[in-house]
């Protein structure tokens, strides 16, 4: 799809908070399926590795809980996304592999091998798919992006240690927009990298800080139809939006509100009531390191609020807008009022 | 290079640390004996762990990631007497999520005890006093005007501070009545979504302003009153003294036994009060004092080692966990089985210490996990043993009982359990790694050897 010309920035409100605590443990990505389903990955203590399955309505679809290091088991998931037929892929990076399943849990595959020679991981983090779904895997101990086929056949790669465009420092995330570009989290260099489909650096954006357009570890990251570039700034408690030029646009602090389920909860336990009737309650809606933000064809953005056992969704309002409707660029700002 | 420096060395980093291989205790020893105590005493100017790492995979409020996250920095971080100090305050400032059932509190004091553990004793009682978990623990946030509790006055004065017999009941009331109002704000509840942090409010609306006397002074005491008369007191000097010992040189009596038993090196803790007062209260300088002493250098494997210390030495001498992993999380249960629940002291009087960690059963737990441990092979510490070995083969069975016996921190062992080893050894000869077939028996006999040292009863001692 061609981007628009430009953007009528309506808003950005808050939409609902999925999960609670003993739901959705520590959740590290979501995934969006199909019809509204959404896949929540959670990462406990070193064996309770599971996915929560969801819609958007609120509704608990089960659970999909594999623990351990077998074949088709996960141990430590960093990363989860779902294919067009909606079958789940996971990274581990305990395990240096990617996992998948369906939707039910039935494992499907498994790939990948501990190591440094191409095609070899060294606790892989993000994965992403493109158009042709094959996969992209933020590699991160070796420093690198690597491109594999579905079935985990090694295609390329490209990326060593350091700070010099086009190097990493434990990349994180990465995400492929609908043009094939792709986006790197560089976690340890606190900026975002784009490149073509076969590595070629296009551009960066974001320097260590805590100001608006500034990083302090971003970890997940993807982006939207219109090019729009969200990043988890994990150690900001933030999420990010940068325009397709990677542009700071605003930032996301969380406004969180009691799930359902945590409403229910609620509602049968008198005594946690009481002490929430007498603590300062502003903290509770804010994000505490954010690991992931995925967004959905509808304009949804999902964060893994990682700290407090949530996902916030907000929910994009943007007007595309033609060049009869956005004046063409100008160098300086301007008072003139029109 | 001597072999009393290198055990001088391996005996420093058993206690100051968590223990050290071989080849650190080599690295240290060209530095020189007190130019690595100044090092362990002024961890500020080593690099520290790198947190960066540390968070980005082991992060989440539960139990085990936090202990399992304590576990990584005893065995990574070069800042070995942060640590050890964090474990030490642990057991004299025992607090139990048993009753607080707040990890994150839990959590924050152990980075408390890690940030001011060598600073000075004043800071130290402060930090403690306006600690969340120290205040549930001992009731101080029921602690009010007109209506005192007395829980945490008194401990601060029997526990933390002077001990037993040298203050009055009339000390621990007004020591109460200063503390009044010190609570903290009502964090949001684990339910549903995690824990919120709790923070540290003196009430001025809620604390006991008027005259007190304390100890002998009067005047309108407040907690940071209380604590400057307690730290000025002999007894504290003698008190907090003997911990150190206790912890860091040689098994003393329990706690309650102190009014009684006298310590067993009256010199010794003289010294330390000396420079505890010469220094004003500087735990840094006391624990410089402490480990240059010759007291302590005479000290070697005269403590029984806790849990703690027994699971971590094994796990550094085998040279796993040295990146972040999951699996180093399940530790957590196993000093628990032995005794020693980290987060979660019995009571108040913490850990009893010394020969009262051993029992039939913590034995045969301390025992079974060493063997498991060093039957890996493939396990780096114990590639490296058997690595070094071949570089002499071919190697007498006396001569391997040395080099093991090395490699296993300098391990000094009597006479009866020598020849034990000796005659275990030299079934099958001398080691000879010149074929394929006699390296692997050869590296067979050498797991077999260390899972023999390791059960020994002098392993069990630091």
């Amino acid at each position: 799809m061609a981007r628009p010309y430009g953007l009528l920035r309506a808003g950005f409100p808050f939409h609902k908070t999925l999960g609670m605590r003993r739901l959705t443990n520590f959740p590290i990505d979501v995934a969006v399926g199909r019809e509204g389903r959404v896949y929540i990955l959670c990462r406990q203590e070193s064996s309770a590795a599971m996915v929560r399955k969801y819609t958007i309505e609120d509704e608990d679809l089960g659970e999909i809980s594999k623990p351990g290091e077998g074949e088709g088991e996960m141990k430590w998931p960093v990363c989860i996304v779902a294919d067009s037929e909606e079958n789940l892929y996971i990274s581990d990076e305990a395990m240096h592999r990617v996992i998948s399943y369906d939707t039910e849990g039935e494992h499907r595959g498994t790939w990948g091998e501990h190591g440094s020679d191409p095609g070899q991981l060294d606790r892989p983090a993000g994965i992403a798919f493109d158009a042709e779904e094959n996969v992209y895997v933020a590699d991160a101990m070796n420093h690198r992006i690597q491109k594999f086929t579905k079935d985990g056949q090694y295609m390329t790669g490209w990326g060593t240690h350091g700070c010099a465009p086009g190097e990493f420092d434990m990349p994180y995330g990465v995400a492929v927009d609908d043009e094939g570009f792709v986006y790197v989290a560089d976690w340890r260099n606190d900026r975002i990298q784009k490149f073509t489909a076969d590595g070629e650096f296009v551009f960066e954006c974001g320097s260590s800080g805590s100001g608006n357009g500034e990083l302090n570890r971003p970890s997940g990251i993807d982006v939207d139809e219109h090019g729009d570039i969200y990043v988890a700034d994990w150690r900001n408690n933030r999420v990010q939006l940068f325009n397709h030029e990677g542009r700071y646009v605003q930032k996301f602090l969380g406004d969180a509100t009691l799930s359902k389920a945590s409403r229910e909860y609620m509602l049968t336990n008198a005594s946690p009531n009481r002490m929430r009737d007498m603590a300062d309650l502003e903290p509770q809606k804010y994000l505490r390191r954010p690991k992931s933000v995925a967004v959905d064809e509808n304009g949804l953005m999902f964060i893994a609020d990682n700290g407090s056992y949530r996902v916030q969704v907000y929910r994009k309002e943007a007007i595309p807008l033609t060049p009869q409707e956005l004046a063409a660029p100008r160098r300086s700002p301007s008072l003139q009022q029109e | 290079m001597g072999d009393e420096r290198l055990a001088d060395l391996a005996h420093l980093m058993r206690r100051a640390g968590f223990g050290a291989s071989k080849e650190e205790i080599e690295e240290y020893a060209k530095l020189g004996y007190d130019a690595v105590v100044d090092m362990l005493v002024e961890p500020e100017s080593v690099p520290d762990i790198d947190v960066d790492i540390l968070e980005r995979y082991y992060f989440g409020e539960l139990f085990k990631i936090r202990v399992g996250e304590w576990f990584y920095r005893m065995l990574n971080s070069r800042r070995q007497l942060q640590e050890k100090m964090a474990l030490f305050w642990h057991h004299v400032f025992a607090t139990g999520l048993a009753k607080n059932e707040h990890m994150l509190s839990a959590a924050n004091q152990i980075a408390t005890f890690r940030r001011v553990g060598l600073s000075n004793l004043d800071e130290i009682l402060n930090e403690l006093s306006r600690d969340p978990a120290m205040i549930f623990w001992l009731d101080n946030n029921e602690n009010r005007k007109g209506e005192p509790n007395e829980n945490y006055g008194r401990e601060l004065l029997e526990l933390f501070s002077m001990g037993v017999g040298n203050y009055t009941e009339q000390d621990i009331k007004m020591a109460s009545r200063a503390f009044t109002g010190w609570t903290f704000t009502q964090p949001i509840p684990l339910y549903p979504h995690g824990y919120y942090p709790a923070h540290f409010i003196k009430r001025e609306d809620d604390h006991d302003s008027g005259d007190k006397t304390f100890l002998g002074s009067s005047g309108n005491f407040d907690g940071e009153d209380i604590i400057s008369i307690i730290i000025q007191q002999p007894a504290t000097a003698v008190f907090i003294s003997r911990h150190l010992y206790n912890f860091f040189v040689a098994d003393e009596p329990q706690v309650p036994a102190w009014p009684i038993d006298p310590p067993q090196d009256p010199e010794a803790i003289r010294t330390l009060v000396a420079s505890y007062f010469a220094s004003g209260g500087e735990m840094r300088e006391v624990m410089r004092t402490l480990f240059k002493s010759d007291f302590f250098k005479q000290a070697r494997f005269a403590k029984v080692k806790s849990p703690t210390e027994l699971v971590m030495g094994v796990l550094k001498l085998v040279g796993t966990y040295r990146s972040l992993d999951p699996d180093l999380m399940k530790y957590a249960d196993v000093t628990a089985l032995m005794g020693q629940e980290l987060l979660n002291p019995p009571t108040v009087e913490g850990w009893h210490t010394g020969r009262e960690w051993i029992d039939g059963g913590t034995m045969n737990e301390r025992v079974n996990f060493a063997v498991d441990e060093v039957s890996d092979p493939s396990k780096p510490g114990i590639r490296e043993t058997v690595d070094r070995i071949e570089a002499d083969a071919p190697v007498s069975p006396d001569g391997m009982v040395d080099r093991c016996l090395e490699l296993a921190g300098r391990l000094e062992v009597g006479e009866d359990t020598r020849a034990a080893l000796r005659a275990h050894a030299e079934v099958g000869g001398d080691f000879d790694f010149a074929s394929d077939e006699g390296r692997e028996r050869a590296e067979e006999r050498v797991v077999s050897l260390m899972r023999l040292i390791v059960s020994t009863t002098e392993y069990q001692f630091a």
